[in-house]
């Protein structure tokens, strides 16, 4: 009887720690996934892997990046057996963000910014694949197959490519830098990937780590340097105002996040931790100044509103009120852009429409961002705020907006900077294609000489490099902008 | 054998509703050609137009008036043979008159649309509130309507009501200190505050900003967050319809089989083209609609086209409150009183709305006090004062379809293009009359618990721009000129997108229920083109 009640007692608590057991998996399970959901914000994967339409199923992928190159689709990440990821092993999500190679073997465009992902933890490759299987919903959809023209549609080239731009060591911390740097540095370099934007593009379209962080220019916007250099970096902004123009969106007086910036403050960094924030605001500031063109400073400028009896002189006859061909910055201003911004361009008290004379869309070295912002306008959930600025592109024709943003900058912004109808024609059109694209028809004459002068030059700057790395490996300390390779 | 046709379905009218049907049809892959007759004209030239405008308080000013394409405050376009000035704010641009709208988005009551059956008064709709409800919901998306899901809106103080199957796209805006204030005093005697759901984004909305108050609604939203038609004549543009402006509709020809096979317009330039398609939507107002009827020779076999012309014919009260109420911030309108909107009463009389203008008022008060000879120093004082205590009501009637109250292809006055302009002739009937008393009583209540001074209270009837009944929906071909799909009984092929379908006019403003009824033709034709 007693060993009876003995064994019973046994079993139940044997039942009770297997029990337990399996709590705890499931609790260690949910909390895996939640970390790769995490990762998978940081690392804003929602950004590409989109529907077409707004509001899709999250990572169901179709949405096409309109690269140099022709347009790329981004592919379903879901755990779908038939059209996502569902089939694939750890090790081959690995491969595919690490590597760029997907599970068939095919090398990815590197849209796919795989050469900022290669440094990506096991850990949270560990995390974020048990979300992708376990945490997204399978979308049973295919997406329309990614098709470039030639020779970019050949993707073995990428291996060419890769050799020579694909680093494979991983995360390599800065030498001397505190836990919460390297952990912004972690963050920057490999999760949010902000070298893909900010960072310049060599003639081959990767990132030219000589000019790391020092800014491009990209489907008309720029991507503005976000060194420390005081001038022309953000190395004048505290760290908090960096958190919150990552987690918001905007600093007053400052700066607004617009085009690619505002996707990746929606869609990621508001979701960020404070801590981690701090860890990239922290990193940022250690981020080697490069100086970009002469900065003119700017100061914040006495605004005198124009006289409105000036622009006011009544309607004309009824064929004028349908003509929308005025060319006068100062009246378009006052039509298009006062109702919020004011005629004074001071905006509101609370700056939630922002002033116009301390804007670095107005202030800083670029116009691009004040032109696209008008064209496309500015759609942005930060942490705080929703804010819309609607895009006028349909609106106002080329000459319209280059009066527009001339009137803007010479009495509210920086008045050395001035704009012209065909830069805000070729902005709107996205900017200049790249030297790879462009150059294409001349090269398309070397054919198969091309791919063969690819890989030669490849082999070569590789092994190359590898001595390089082993000096730089001594000095990186001093040349801290290397350290991504 | 194949016919080519120009359009798998020509749209006239880039309206709200209109653009709405062409958006929906574009999206389900047809070819759509809009027909607009005036021009598309940019937000910020509005503005530059309303700016410019000597008369601020004529909201068609802005807006161009040419002879071919003529706004309703010129003279020569509505020509009026009853005792009531008809003369509704209608535009002709793309985009259409919600360019200057209060972007009220009410939905209809379920009884509301069986007035006939519960009261024995008017008309039916051809079906029930639950036919309708889908398509509410799928305008509500379309328009971007914010609006209280808690609410009892049909002003008996209830549970939510009527039943919806979605939530309002957004939450209301605040309460304005203006409805804040004549809620505080008001509902303690009874009446019932609601708020009204309209087409403003309060929070950013398919690339409209949030409304920030300009209080410009009418004559038009500075920054595009009040909705207008334009947003879908665009994104019809978007999904490959193409639009013709200039473009004056003038003919619709008659074919075998009842069918209707071209349209017929006419541009200033002097061009006239025949266009011809699978399916015809006419989306002209509730005016335009049936003279287009009229002059075309179609769709008349009932003999009710043009006729049971109905308006939320209304009145108004001006008073100054006894303390500031800050009327002018926010949108312009927020809400009103509903306590008569449905009950038994309306077997004897119409069921009527007050709604409270929060309009800036500076203009109509410094009008009134300059007319009394105040001057200097002590006008801008009143100003002041009055600005601030300043009260508006609007109030509206529900009217029914009377088959004497028309809209007639005039037969003296043709426009620059040689097309007939209008003849209306409108009455008030003993139905509307009867609910004065109780609105005139409302009126001295709202005054006296306001400790309010009159400024005017006995307006007149005064026009609501809510155009109704002309090319009314029914169940018999006989006395009805469209079914409930808003189909034509008289030719398979033609349906009439308009608010002139309406038979029961309710108290709310119907552009809503235009735009839901407008998608669900979109469905209709999508699955027979």
């Amino acid at each position: 009887m007693n060993v009876q009640i003995s064994r019973l007692r046994g079993l139940a608590a044997l039942c009770g720690l297997f029990a337990s057991l399996s709590v705890w998996a499931v609790e260690d399970n949910a909390a895996l996934v939640k970390q790769g959901e995490y990762v998978a914000r940081a690392a804003d994967c929602a950004a590409c892997h989109r529907t077409v339409e707004k509001g899709g199923a999250a990572l169901s992928g179709g949405y096409a990046i309109d690269s140099p190159m022709g347009r790329i689709i981004s592919s379903n990440i879901t755990p779908s057996k038939a059209y996502g990821i569902g089939d694939y092993t750890e090790q081959q999500l690995a491969d595919a963000v690490r590597k760029g190679v997907n599970a068939k073997g095919q090398n990815l465009y590197p849209a796919m910014p795989y050469t900022s992902y290669q440094g990506m933890s096991d850990a949270d490759i560990h995390a974020l694949y048990a979300y992708l299987q376990q945490g997204v919903k399978a979308v049973d959809i295919p997406v329309e197959p990614t098709q470039l023209a030639f020779p970019f549609n050949i993707r073995p080239l990428m291996f060419g490519w890769n050799l020579l731009f694909l680093d494979t060591q991983g995360f390599v911390p800065e030498a001397g830098a505190d836990a919460q740097q390297v952990r912004g540095q972690y963050l920057v370099d490999n999760l949010a990937h902000c070298g893909a934007c900010h960072t310049p593009r060599n003639a081959l379209m990767a990132e030219d780590n000589s000019r790391y962080l020092s800014g491009a220019e990209l489907g008309g916007w720029i991507a503005p340097n976000i060194t420390s250099d005081k001038a022309t970096g953000v190395g004048s902004w505290s760290a908090d105002e960096l958190v919150g123009f990552l987690k918001n969106g905007h600093v007053t007086n400052k700066a607004q996040a617009a085009g690619g910036m505002a996707e990746a403050v929606e869609h990621s960094l508001r979701f960020l931790t404070d801590d981690d924030l701090h860890a990239m605001a922290s990193y940022l500031k250690t981020v080697p100044a490069i100086a970009t063109g002469n900065h003119v400073a700017s100061h914040p400028r006495e605004v005198t509103p124009i006289d409105m009896t000036t622009l006011e002189t009544g309607q004309g006859d009824q064929a004028s009120l349908v003509d929308a061909s005025e060319t006068d910055g100062a009246r378009l201003y006052n039509s298009a852009c006062a109702s919020c911004h004011g005629r004074d361009g001071q905006g509101t008290v609370d700056a939630f429409y922002p002033s116009l004379s301390q804007n670095s869309a107005l202030t800083g070295q670029h116009v691009n961002n004040l032109v696209m912002a008008i064209i496309e306008g500015i759609d942005r959930k930060g942490a705080d705020l929703e804010v819309n600025m609607p895009a006028l592109g349909d609106d106002l024709n080329d000459q319209q907006i280059a009066a527009i943003a001339n009137y803007s900058l010479q009495r509210f912004g920086n008045p050395l900077l001035s704009v012209d109808e065909q830069t805000v024609a070729k902005w709107r059109r996205g900017g200049d294609a790249p030297l790879l694209v462009t150059a294409m028809p001349y090269v398309m004459w070397g054919g198969g000489l091309l791919l063969l002068v690819l890989i030669v030059w490849a082999l070569v700057v590789r092994s190359k490099r590898r001595r390089v790395r082993a000096i730089e490996a001594k000095k990186i300390a001093l040349n801290r902008r290397f350290h991504s390779r | 054998m194949n016919q080519v046709f120009d359009a798998d379905v020509i749209v006239v009218g880039s309206g709200a509703l209109g653009s709405n049907a062409a958006f929906e049809l574009a999206k389900h892959g047809k070819s759509v050609i809009i027909l607009e007759a005036g021009e598309h004209i940019p937000r910020w030239k509005i503005v530059e137009n309303f700016r410019n405008s000597s008369n601020k308080s004529n909201y068609n000013s802005p807006y161009p008036n040419e002879p071919w394409a003529r706004n309703s405050y010129d003279e020569q376009y509505i020509e009026n043979t009853g005792s009531f000035e008809f003369r509704p704010g209608m535009l002709k641009l793309v985009g259409g008159t919600t360019w200057h709208w209060a972007a009220a988005c009410w939905r209809y009551l379920p009884n509301d649309m069986k007035l006939k059956t519960l009261y024995g008064v008017g008309r039916d709709w051809p079906m029930e509130y639950s036919e309708l409800e889908p398509y509410y919901a799928r305008a509500e998306v379309a328009l971007g309507v914010c609006g209280s899901d808690t609410q009892d809106q049909s002003g008996h103080d209830g549970e939510a009501f009527p039943p919806r199957s979605t939530p309002y796209p957004m939450p209301p805006e605040g309460d304005t200190y203006l409805f804040q204030r004549l809620r505080a005093r008001l509902a303690p005697a009874g009446y019932v505050f609601l708020h009204e759901p309209n087409g403003r984004a309060t929070t950013p909305y398919d690339g409209r900003p949030a409304c920030s108050g300009n209080n410009n609604c009418m004559p038009v939203c500075p920054i595009g967050a009040m909705y207008s038609g334009d947003v879908h004549a665009k994104h019809a543009q978007q999904a490959g319809a193409k639009l013709l402006t200039d473009a004056t509709a003038y003919k619709l020809e008659k074919g075998e089989g009842g069918k209707i096979v071209a349209v017929h317009y006419r541009s200033s330039k002097g061009d006239d083209v025949r266009l011809t398609a699978k399916y015809f939507v006419v989306a002209a107002n509730g005016l335009e609609t049936p003279k287009l009827l009229l002059i075309s020779d179609v769709a008349n076999s009932s003999d009710q086209v043009g006729r049971n012309l109905m308006d939320h014919t209304g009145q108004g009260l001006q008073f100054l409150a006894d303390e500031p109420v800050w009327p002018g911030r926010g949108a312009v309108q927020q809400g009103g009183i509903f306590n008569r909107r449905d009950g038994e009463f309306r077997k004897e009389r119409a069921s009527v709305k007050h709604a409270f203008a929060n309009n800036v008022p500076n203009m109509a008060v410094a009008q009134r006090l300059i007319e009394q000879g105040v001057f200097g120093k002590e006008l801008d004082e009143r100003i002041r004062h009055d600005a601030a205590r300043w009260v508006d009501v609007s109030t509206v009637y529900e009217t029914l379809p009377l088959a004497t109250n028309t809209i007639r292809p005039s037969t003296t006055r043709t426009d620059a293009l040689g097309i007939p302009m209008m003849v209306v002739n409108y009455e008030v009937d003993d139905y509307v009359k009867a609910a004065k008393p109780g609105v005139d009583a409302d009126y001295a209540d709202f005054v006296k618990i306001m400790g309010g001074t009159v400024v005017e209270d006995n307006t007149g009837w005064q026009n609501r721009d809510h155009l109704m009944g002309t090319v009314i929906m029914g169940s018999d071909a006989k006395d009805s000129v469209v079914n409930h799909e808003c189909r034509t009984f008289d030719h398979p092929n033609l349906f009439l997108a308009t608010t002139g379908v309406i038979p029961a006019s309710g108290t709310i403003n119907p552009t809503l229920t235009g735009v839901a009824l407008s998608i669900r033709l979109a469905d209709i034709i999508a699955r027979e083109v």
